[in-house]
């Protein structure tokens, strides 16, 4: 396992809640998602700041 | 790390003592009757609805009485789901939350008792002048200016509580919910002040309009979304039994949420006298939303992955699951419906409508009943009242809501496809009646569900099982009950 592997896979835990969370990761299809919003925000608000009629 | 309270109750059980004045975190006391009143208010508002949808039939249903009149028996509904039942629940919770999360009692204990009875008063009064016809013509800011006052009163010293507590708190880390939580009383406490103070006196014309906008957007956005999402996230792991999928996701979730809902509110605007560049900042804001909830979403699953069995036996479970579902669903169709096209179709039909109740009472509402479940059998040291009454209130909920949210939905599509096709608005209005039958019925099934579940969670406290315990625990001592 690498390092990068065995961080997200690091746990926290809250006490006295009891609550642990882990590092944990942003997966693949979350990252192309933020990357196309980003993306399309540009575009849209580029193309639509005015009307055009 | 934090130390645990060794105060101990003389039967170690349910005691109606303030457990911080005997040493412990939290007054579970004050939380079972924030509990108590925040189901009440999550029957009685609800009822309300069912009553105020069955007068788009039946219109002089209960008869032509002035205080019982859909124009002020539907913003009581409104006022009082998102102040009533969601936000009683929620700050009841945030007694219970805040103090776990940070290893030391709430700041200033004694004021909880004159902040519930201080609220709940306030709610009562808000109301009664509502039905009176007092309202300052504000949608969800719709309180007359006496009780805004003690309403933003108890806001403020609920956010000074929160806050002050988490100053002086010894675990070192802040858990995502603490930082949801404090950033909604901040946020809140501005807005409501903002919409009840400043708007109805203030800024005529469109500009008005415009910052209704955000002020109606803020109370969902600034308030009901993170305090909830601070509730789900808070007992998400509990639930589960499992750790929180990610951190990191938590960080991203919250960031983008700060950043970009702010804007959203000119969204119910488009195509209106707002400067065009005002509306495109709104829609794209909307649609980046999709951000922080696709987020959650991936978060919340990512919890339950490897935990499924604990979700047939936990109500919470089953309430955060459900609910994150139609976070999903309504929070998609909330950022599509700011599309200038789609607002063409949806705009002035119950399609909005359907999106506001998907969101309000389909995520934050359940979100927050999944809190219930579970802080108040092990608050009261007893076992869930009924399993039985438990299951009802489950399925009639998720039956009721989704035949209601689909409905609406539908019928708003189907209404906005008439308008364009150029039909008359009166005559579409009367296309929409068995729509409007099927909306009732499945609302009236939705609050016999609360009903029954509410009911269970005030027996529980009162004649629940009481649950077997050590010889001597903590003050703070929480059993472990079945099905919650």
């Amino acid at each position: 396992m690498s390092d990068q592997e065995d961080h997200s896979e690091a746990t926290n835990r809250y006490d006295p809640s009891g609550i642990e969370e882990r590092h944990g990761i942003i997966p693949t299809w979350l990252g192309i998602v933020y990357a196309a919003m980003l993306v399309w925000m540009v575009w849209y608000t580029i193309v639509f700041w005015s009307d055009k009629g | 790390m934090s130390t645990v309270a060794t105060t101990v109750f003389d039967d170690g059980r349910a005691s109606p003592t303030s457990a911080t004045a005997a040493g412990g975190l939290f007054d579970r006391d004050l939380i079972l009757k924030f509990m108590a009143a925040g189901a009440f208010w999550l029957v009685f508002a609800p009822t309300v609805g069912a009553i105020v949808a069955i007068k788009f039939n039946y219109y002089d249903f209960l008869g032509h009485v002035s205080w019982l009149s859909w124009g002020r028996l539907r913003p009581v509904h409104v006022m009082g789901v998102v102040f009533g039942g969601f936000s009683t629940t929620v700050i009841g919770l945030t007694y219970f939350i805040v103090p776990r999360l940070c290893g030391v009692p709430m700041y200033k204990p004694q004021w909880g008792y004159s902040i519930f009875w201080g609220w709940n008063i306030a709610l009562v009064a808000g109301f009664v002048s509502l039905m009176l016809g007092y309202n300052s013509g504000i949608e969800a800011g719709e309180f007359p200016l006496w009780v805004s006052i003690p309403v933003e009163i108890v806001l403020c010293m609920v956010a000074i509580q929160v806050l002050v507590t988490i100053k002086r708190r010894t675990e070192p880390r802040l858990y995502v919910s603490l930082w949801y939580m404090a950033a909604a009383y901040i946020w809140t406490a501005l807005n409501y002040a903002f919409g009840h103070f400043i708007l109805p006196y203030s800024m005529p014309g469109v500009n008005n309009a415009a910052m209704h906008g955000l002020y109606i957007h803020y109370v969902v956005g600034l308030w009901i979304t993170p305090i909830g999402l601070a509730v789900a996230y808070y007992f998400l792991p509990l639930a589960a039994k499992r750790p929180l999928y990610s951190h990191k996701l938590s960080l991203v979730g919250f960031w983008a949420l700060a950043f970009f809902y702010p804007f959203v509110g000119t969204h119910h605007y488009i195509y209106s006298p707002i400067p065009y560049w005002t509306q495109t900042i709104a829609i794209v804001a909307s649609m980046m939303l999709i951000i922080p909830v696709w987020t959650v979403v991936q978060n919340f699953y990512g919890t339950f992955v490897g935990g499924w069995k604990n979700f047939q036996e936990s109500y919470a479970a089953k309430f955060i699951v459900i609910g994150a579902l139609y976070y999903l669903l309504g929070c998609f169709q909330g950022s599509t419906e700011a599309l200038r096209e789609m607002q063409r179709l949806t705009h002035f039909t119950d399609f909005v409508i359907g999106h506001s109740h998907l969101t309000v009472f389909g995520t934050f509402v359940i979100w927050a009943t999944a809190g219930m479940y579970w802080v108040t059998p092990r608050l009261a040291r007893r076992e869930l009242y009924s399993k039985g009454l438990a299951q009802w209130h489950y399925w009639l909920t998720v039956a009721g809501f989704s035949v209601m949210a689909g409905d609406l939905t539908l019928q708003g599509m189907m209404q906005g496809t008439m308008l364009q096709a150029g039909t008359d608005f009166v005559e579409s209005m009367v296309a929409m009646k068995p729509y409007w039958i099927i909306r009732s019925l499945a609302g009236i099934v939705m609050d016999v569900g609360a009903a029954l579940g509410f009911w269970n969670l005030y027996m529980t406290i009162r004649h629940g099982k009481l649950i077997e315990m050590p010889a001597a625990v903590p003050v703070d001592y929480l059993p472990e009950p079945k099905w919650s």
